[in-house]
């Protein structure tokens, strides 16, 4: 069991969403009129350079964008993100009744320079995205109990080419013919087609890596051959990049004649540009909501989008005083979360005192067994805290948060309720991004966060798999662990029927809110300003709306005539 | 074609180290292989306190971590497996041979490219800049000096007394606020001067309105250091007898002050100018953070934040460089300038 | 560290000669308080310095000078000025006015502490260097030809980097780029007075080397070290602000202007205002501190007696 490493949570990023219908439908049919080609122009901001266009290289949330348009992995989610449907594929696997053989039958498809896209074409990849030499980012969804021979990644030499390339050799990975593509897994796994959807695992061109070299050849657009919508035109280093479509293609064309992201890390300066008309679409800086609401103009342009993720703080449930359930829980219950979303995030953000997002199936924030156990109660968490012997005035806690923006004016906050509310005193520790993880690896805090997830698709066992022992999120220290917990969750995961699984995950999740090894913080929509010209978005919830909703029907987004 | 005698050629070279163009020569010469240890520790002291930072390049900020297998795999790729001091012998022996390595975030790029696309923007923020910075600073000081105890006068030590005060990004902020804040408001929304951020696609020669707040926030405190120098020595210059000659056989102003004043008055503004490159290069850090501009100076700020071990110390080599070199042409400057300076 | 980042005067370009005498301090004061400039920024820095001390003294005991500059009030997010909050509410709804207030404590810590670390060390290592000579003193100038390669800006942001951030990490970052011009000041006023007589006179009468420092050579250079430290601090607070502002400086909630500023600047199309307080405090304690070191250094300048 394992859930997917989705990094949209790097430094730089300010929110994602559920697109809602505010921009509309998924036709232009009945839309306003399409302005002229040259007009064809979709400005965004990813805030970050991608550090490479080689989609198996790749494993940010801004490179994503760019990866799965440029190139086209076997499926993607459905428009209602409840399922999966073919992409590079013609639809879903063909499953062995042993569940250990996925058979993708692939459509009829063209790289870029014209070349027809092959089965094989997917076995290269796949072997360099699993391949120790070459290091990729995001490897470990596809060797870690999946693809089969993949067992033995940490164990191949990665100086050793020779080894390297053997141990690729005996992958489950193969090529019968140019249209099926089949992989054999080690045991069964039911969310590996969920893993089939990554982009990274996108074909690559064997010929091309092989005539400009592994790393080099994704360094130069006009090298970058894709099989997706668009192709690189132009990359303008530390600036932007712009896709154009690829006419090769085949589907449905992009409407979209430049596709232009630009790399601005700072939100006023972006912000700057989108009210000179310089970007598309801008995710709205939290500071200023409320001026940007209130204004004639672009308070029409903002449009809220409900998304499936959570944000919490994790406590060091192996040192004192956090190794104490009542002191977890009276931090977690002396925070008055509806204050935070609503003054300090600016109405941005939602309240959660449960695991579980609103949207997800098994969200527990309207059943009143579960939704109270951490609620903002200031009598109950001092009770507690003196229950358990603990005298809030000779507690000093550190709460380790990293130094982005967003961050620093809510931990601030936070800080501020504990010290008021119960009277302990709270440093806080902003720090450099690189400082807290390695803290972290090493278990060497006492409140860390805010940490977060968004889901990768909507079953509870994307999310449960966090606290689960040995889970929090790859960092590797001595985390939480409970075997009530990790027991009803590994029957949920197991469980077919849907609804009895629910009931599996809904006792975990009470084990969990219980023992409170962290506390539910907020779910963060997002907040973003779209032209009103840009018209025709299919929305997605797994879009990484914080930079465009829609990025993965990009074909269905035109701009009217303005 | 015989070559010239051995006894000849050392005479020669005698006779050449004896003049004083000689003594020049083998001064700079001096200097230049002064700055091979110079560097030595400067990429020594930068490889211990680049490493000494806590974390590492393949942490990640917030989220899901890499596996550990596929960190150790990274490790070995880019040889951070190998013992600190191993590391430090090959960085050393491929910077001899002008080799600086790959960026350890951007998969094959190498830090020679990527530093050279920020040179773009820095370079061209720093020659505007630079252009504008000359004239100003250079006229000011003048016509303070020319209406000596006048309010111009007044006015323009004022100002560059705060011009020098003043930190850079408070003046960034300052002009943010007034060219592009205030005007919008007060436009109801419909004009504001773009803040930040490269120029636009089609900008003439790439410079654009974008690059008017970056670079009048680097310009700023230069003009200040320059006009007060230029001030100060124009004040000399014209006590000095042939100007007052020149005033008094009643030449008219402006040839005075250009053909008698300013001839003399520019050369200790002339070996400022050293100082000023320096300025520029590292205002970059500043203003470049400020303004959104994509340049070295930012990115020497986002290497250290990801720990890009070999860009870090690429563009720490590159700064020490330039410094180096102009402190050294100033040094130059001054020797050929005023012949009175001893070479040591 | 070629050149200062905020170019505040220039003391190292002064040619210093040796005082002739001994007791100028009076005549220099004299020569002090005739530049109204210098006099106003010794004013403005004596507020500092009692707003500093008063603050620092006060919150030990739970008072302020104003109102609690931590304290939040989330209702009143960027309210504008009123009485109760005259510089309006920043992006937690604290109190500016009270932030500027208790900003001054953490700018003078960081401008005085870093001098008294410079004059420890630039002294001892400039006083052993120009009275020994030799090795030491060579030793001393290589040194320093390295630290002049680096760009100080980026050598601090990287130390700081290393060491985390924190006061002390920003003392030390400071302070190690900053005492090498300190240093070499010093050695150079020892070797000129070294050869005086008054030191060949103690030395002939059998005074030990850490004598003839203290009781000659120290007092006799200490008007320039006098105008480099005092041009030094302005320099202190302004790489405080730059550091805090790039986000590598000190970390929230303290209520440093570099920090204030950074926090400003990220609310500043919201609240345009939060960034203007802090700014012009580091502007007005720069420009104080600049008068007082262009007025003493005119005042201590042997040439200006004649």
């Amino acid at each position: 069991m394992h859930s997917l490493m989705r990094t949209r949570w790097a430094a730089l990023t300010v929110g994602l969403g559920v697109f809602v219908a505010a921009c509309g439908g998924t036709t232009s049919a009945g839309g306003p009129a399409k302005a002229s080609a040259d007009k064809q122009v979709l400005r965004i901001n990813t805030g970050v350079q991608p550090n490479s266009l080689d989609p198996g290289q790749q494993s940010y949330d801004y490179e994503g964008i760019v990866g799965r348009n440029v190139f086209e992995p076997l499926l993607k989610p459905t428009k209602d993100a409840k399922d999966l449907t073919g992409a590079a594929a013609t639809g879903k696997p063909d499953v062995s009744s042993d569940g250990l053989t996925y058979t993708f039958h692939l459509r009829d498809n063209n790289w870029s320079d014209g070349q027809p896209v092959k089965a094989a074409d997917f076995v290269y990849a796949w072997g360099r995205l699993l391949n120790p030499c070459l290091a990729a980012g995001y490897a470990d969804p596809f060797y870690d109990q999946t693809v089969k021979g993949g067992e033995n990644y940490a164990n191949i030499d990665a100086k050793d080419t020779a080894a390297c390339t053997t141990y690729v050799k005996t992958l489950g990975l193969k090529a019968p013919d140019a249209k099926t593509f089949v992989v054999t897994l080690q045991k069964p796994a039911g969310y590996f087609p969920y893993i089939a959807s990554l982009w990274v695992g996108a074909p690559v061109r064997q010929d091309i890596v092989e005539k400009y070299g592994s790393d080099k050849w994704a360094t130069v657009p006009a090298q970058v051959i894709g099989n997706g919508k668009f192709k690189v035109g132009e990359l303008v280093a530390n600036d932007h990049i712009t896709l154009v479509p690829n006419s090769q293609y085949k589907g449905d064309q992009a409407q979209l004649q430049k596709f232009e992201m630009f790399f601005i890390s700072d939100s006023n300066t972006a912000l700057n540009k989108y009210k000179n008309g310089e970007l598309d679409v801008l995710n709205v800086p939290i500071a200023d909501t409320d001026a940007l609401k209130a204004d004639p103009k672009f308070g029409k342009q903002i449009h809220t989008y409900k998304s499936l993720d959570t944000f919490w703080y994790t406590f060091n449930n192996k040192t004192a005083p956090f190794n104490n359930p009542a002191v977890r829980k009276a931090f977690a219950m002396s925070i008055d979360r509806k204050q935070l979303v609503d003054k300090v995030s600016h109405g941005q953000y939602l309240p959660e005192t449960t695991f579980t997002p609103e949207g997800m199936p098994g969200y527990q924030g309207a059943n009143a067994d579960l939704k109270d156990l951490l609620k903002f109660d200031v009598t109950a968490a001092k009770k507690a805290l003196t229950d358990a012997g603990v005298a809030p005035a000779s507690l000093t806690v550190s709460l380790l948060t990293r130094d982005t923006t967003t961050n620093k004016t809510l931990n601030q906050y936070i800080a501020d309720q504990w010290s008021t509310n119960l009277g302990v005193k709270v440093n806080l520790e902003v720090i450099d991004s690189k400082t807290v993880t390695k803290r972290i690896r090493k278990g060497d805090f006492q409140i860390y966060g805010a940490d977060g997830w968004g889901m990768d698709y909507a079953h509870p066992q994307d999310i449960f798999d966090i606290q689960t022992t040995g889970g929090c999120h790859g960092t590797q220290w001595d985390c939480y662990s409970s075997k009530a917990y990790d027991d009803l969750v590994a029957k949920g995961d197991a469980e077919k029927d849907f609804n009895k699984a629910l009931d599996d995950y809904k006792a975990a999740e009470k084990v969990l809110l219980t023992d409170a090894p962290f506390t539910p913080l907020y779910q963060r929509p997002s907040v973003d300003m779209v032209q009103p010209w840009v018209q025709g978005i299919t929305a997605v919830t797994l879009d990484e709306s914080v930079y465009t909703p829609g990025d993965f029907y990009t074909e269905t987004i035109y701009i009217s005539q303005h | 074609m015989g070559a010239p005698s051995r006894g000849g050629a050392l005479l020669q070279v005698q006779r050449f180290l004896g003049s004083r163009g000689g003594h020049l020569a083998f001064y700079v010469f001096k200097r230049v292989l002064w700055l091979v240890p110079v560097l030595f520790f400067v990429i020594l002291v930068t490889f211990v306190l680049a490493h000494a930072a806590p974390g590492g390049p393949w942490d990640r900020n917030g989220g899901r971590e890499l596996s550990d297998a596929v960190r150790k795999a990274k490790d070995i790729k880019y040889g951070l497996d190998k013992p600190f001091w191993e590391q430090f012998v090959i960085y050393v022996g491929n910077v001899i041979h002008f080799d600086f390595g790959t960026s350890l975030q951007s998969e094959g790029i190498d830090v020679k490219d990527r530093i050279f696309t920020g040179w773009k923007y820095t370079a061209q923020i720093g020659l505007l800049a630079f252009l504008f910075i000359v004239p100003v600073g250079i006229g000011t000081g003048v016509i303070a000096a020319l209406r000596q105890n006048t309010w111009v006068d007044y006015v323009v030590l004022a100002l560059s007394t705060a011009g020098a005060a003043v930190p850079n990004f408070v003046v960034g902020f300052f002009l943010v606020i007034l060219l592009a804040i205030i005007p919008y408001k007060f436009t109801g929304g419909n004009f504001a001067l773009p803040v930040s951020g490269p120029p636009a696609d089609d900008a003439w020669f790439g410079i654009d309105i974008h690059y008017l707040m970056p670079v009048l926030t680097l310009a700023f405190l230069p003009i200040a250091y320059i006009g007060r120098l230029t001030r100060s020595s124009t004040l000399e210059t014209l006590r000095q007898d042939y100007v007052r000659t020149a005033w008094a056989k009643g030449l008219p102003e402006r040839k005075v002050v250009i053909g008698h004043v300013l001839k003399n008055s520019l050369i200790p503004v002339v070996t400022a100018l050293g100082p000023l490159f320096a300025i520029l290069v590292t205002g970059s850090v500043v203003v470049e953070s400020v303004f959104q501009i994509p340049g070295v100076g930012k990115m020497f700020i986002d290497s250290i934040g990801a720990r890009d071990y070999p860009v870090i110390l690429g563009l720490v080599i590159q700064f020490a460089l330039i410094v180096a070199i102009a402190n050294l042409i100033v040094d130059i400057l001054y020797v050929v300038i005023d012949p009175r300076i001893r070479l040591e | 560290m070629a050149v200062a980042v905020a170019g505040a005067g220039a003391p190292a370009a002064i040619d210093w000669e040796v005082p002739e005498q001994v007791g100028l301090w009076s005549d220099a004061w004299r020569r002090f308080r005739r530049n109204k400039v210098a006099v106003i920024g010794l004013c403005l820095v004596g507020i500092l310095v009692l707003d500093a001390i008063a603050s620092a003294l006060l919150s030990t005991t739970g008072h302020y000078l104003w109102a609690d500059p931590f304290k939040q009030d989330v209702n009143n997010i960027f309210a504008g000025s009123s009485a109760a909050h005259p510089f309006g509410q920043d992006e937690l709804g604290r109190d500016v006015f009270a932030r500027v207030l208790k900003g001054a404590e953490i700018s003078m810590q960081i401008g005085l502490l870093t001098q008294l670390i410079i004059l420890v060390i630039g002294g001892l290592v400039g006083l052993t260097a120009g009275y020994f000579g030799g090795w030491v003193d060579n030793l001393l100038m290589r040194f320093t030809d390295v630290m002049y390669a680096f760009p100080d800006l980026l050598f601090i942001i990287v130390v700081v980097a290393a060491m985390g951030r924190s006061l002390l990490s920003i003392f030390v970052a400071i302070s190690v780029v900053n005492w090498v011009n300190l240093a070499r000041l010093i050695r150079g006023q020892v070797l000129q007075l070294r050869e005086k007589e008054f030191v060949e006179g103690a030395r002939a009468s059998g005074s030990t080397p850490l004598k003839i420092i203290l009781k000659h050579l120290l007092p006799n250079s200490l008007g320039p070290i006098i105008v480099s430290l005092t041009f030094g601090i302005p320099q202190a607070i302004f790489l405080e602000a730059v550091l805090s502002y790039l986000g590598a400086g000190l970390p929230p909630p303290t209520p440093s202007w570099g920090v204030m500023t950074h926090d400003g600047y990220d609310a500043i199309s919201a609240d345009p205002v939060l960034v203007i307080f802090p700014a012009i405090a580091i502007a007005i304690t720069m420009l104080s501190f600049t008068f007082i070191g262009d007025g003493l250094r005119d005042a201590l300048d042997p040439r200006m007696r004649k």
